[in-house]
């Protein structure tokens, strides 16, 4: 089959019939993933553009109706992101600028203006990079993903679409639709690390940390870390080790120039040491698994300050 | 394989035929002959490839010429105004020695532009931010920055004056 731009659908169900008469077809959302990855090789690569199907783009308070969301999203309302909505979109929502403080850094965080204008949040999930700043903020909302195919629609825990390097759950005739999250609480916070050579790099290590205030405690903690593992990765077993903690547990001080330092004698010095364990980073050309380890460590302690300084 | 292509360049309406694994680069150089925009790495890196499309600025190496389809694509060669007069950008990093070997010239200027039709008087660290994808390998960052900030009195003033302004130079 020829390569290049074969179709421009303008909805999902003249999506679902053109892969099914060419499943050779990759989707192109953005491209700013494909393009760069397909570099010189375009004309051997046929494609179908997403960029016209108005239904996947756009952000809106609403209620999933969809089996298993009961289970899933309990919390009823929820803000829906379709896939195909851009990055600078995003960054320009009240709701999410006012709400969603992690997932608006880790949205900045993304490539330079050129690069928001066009990438979408679906296409930063899909290409499944285990740095995709999208995902560990998105982890730590305990967001959901809306799959849809000829057959319908399903809801999956993103947590469970991530299957490996640039691997999902999607089946061959399945597409991303869209993204839920949650509305947060009254007294939540959400704090999101990176770390990058320079600004526009690939995140050699991030953090995105989710609590609610509670009495003084962290109470709801969700933690989830990118680049340091096959896909972004929650760390539920730190979670647990700082659940319910106060200040006073966790053991921060304040060194003399005023950065925070976990006592070695408190419970967040031992959250370091498990989430150090709970990660799996290699070694490639950005940085060192010690170094992602570090990062980590010193991410998590930066966050939980931030928590108690908030 | 080719297919057709309309969208407006430049304020113009161009209808033409592309080939369909075309990058939007391709057709503006080598099917369009407008080698204003120019092409640096290739990977959405660089920047020196910047135009506007409906406005926003975009890498014209990342996008496939038929996704501009309709929409408003927007050179460095559309800037320049009746008479060969330069924008107030163009102007500006004129003024400031805002180029050195050039080369990044082209998509810094779409850059600013970008950023000016959005906020017309932006901080210092609004213009750095707005630069993040524009690489400069002379390292000329200082006068482009302040290039930027000329050019955002001299749009204000010209604003202000109330002039017929940069005739289809605008976004």
């Amino acid at each position: 089959m020829e390569g290049g731009l074969r179709h421009r659908p303008k909805t999902l169900d003249e999506v679902f019939r053109l892969r099914e008469r060419e499943p050779e077809c990759r989707l192109l959302a953005g491209g700013t993933d494909l393009c760069v990855q397909h570099r010189g090789r375009l004309g051997e690569t046929p494609l179908l553009s997403l960029r016209r199907v108005a239904e996947l783009r756009g952000v809106a308070r609403s209620r999933p109706d969809l089996p298993g969301a009961a289970d899933l999203l309990p919390g009823g309302e929820c803000l829906r992101i379709g896939a195909g909505t851009t990055l600078s979109a995003l960054l320009n929502e009240t709701e999410i600028e006012r709400g969603f403080p992690a997932l608006r850094a880790a949205l900045s965080a993304i490539g330079s203006r050129q690069i928001r204008n066009v990438a979408t949040i679906g296409g930063n999930l899909c290409n499944a990079s285990p740095a995709a700043d999208g995902a560990p903020p998105l982890l730590v909302l305990d967001a959901a993903v809306e799959i849809a195919s000829r057959e319908g629609r399903r809801l999956l825990p993103l947590e469970e679409f991530f299957r490996g390097p640039g691997r999902t759950s999607l089946g061959a005739e399945e597409i991303l639709a869209a993204v839920w999250v949650p509305l947060p609480f009254e007294d939540e916070v959400s704090v999101f690390l990176r770390k990058g050579r320079v600004k526009m790099d690939i995140a050699i290590a991030s953090l995105a940390l989710r609590c609610r205030r509670g009495a003084g405690t962290l109470s709801g903690l969700r933690l989830a870390a990118g680049a340091v593992g096959p896909t972004p990765l929650r760390l539920r077993r730190t979670e647990a080790l700082l659940e319910g903690a106060s200040l006073k547990d966790c053991g921060l001080v304040r060194e003399p120039g005023g950065r925070p330092r976990a006592r070695e004698d408190g419970l967040l010095a031992r959250a370091m040491d498990e989430a150090s364990k709970e990660i799996a980073p290699i070694d490639d050309l950005r940085a060192s698994a010690w170094y992602r380890r570090r990062l980590v460590r010193v991410f998590l302690e930066r966050a939980v300050a931030e928590v108690f300084a908030q | 394989m080719k297919a057709r292509l309309r969208f407006r360049l430049n304020g113009k309406v161009v209808e033409t035929e592309v080939e369909t694994h075309w990058r939007l680069l391709d057709l503006l150089r080598d099917g369009l002959g407008l080698t204003g925009t120019k092409e640096g790495c290739g990977a959405g890196e660089c920047g020196a490839c910047t135009v506007l499309c409906d406005g926003e600025a975009v890498n014209a190496c990342l996008m496939l010429a038929l996704e501009a389809e309709d929409r408003e694509i927007r050179t460095v060669e559309g800037l320049v105004g009746p008479g060969g007069r330069l924008s107030a950008v163009q102007r500006a990093f004129v003024e400031e020695g805002g180029a050195q070997c050039g080369f990044c010239s082209p998509g810094m200027v779409m850059s600013a532009q970008a950023l000016l039709l959005e906020d017309p008087d932006p901080s210092e660290e609004r213009i750095r931010e707005a630069l993040t994808g524009n690489l400069c390998r002379c390292t000329g960052y200082k006068q482009i920055v302040a290039a930027i900030r000329r050019a955002a009195s001299l749009r204000r003033s010209e604003a202000g004056e109330g002039e017929r302004g940069e005739a289809g130079g605008e976004g």
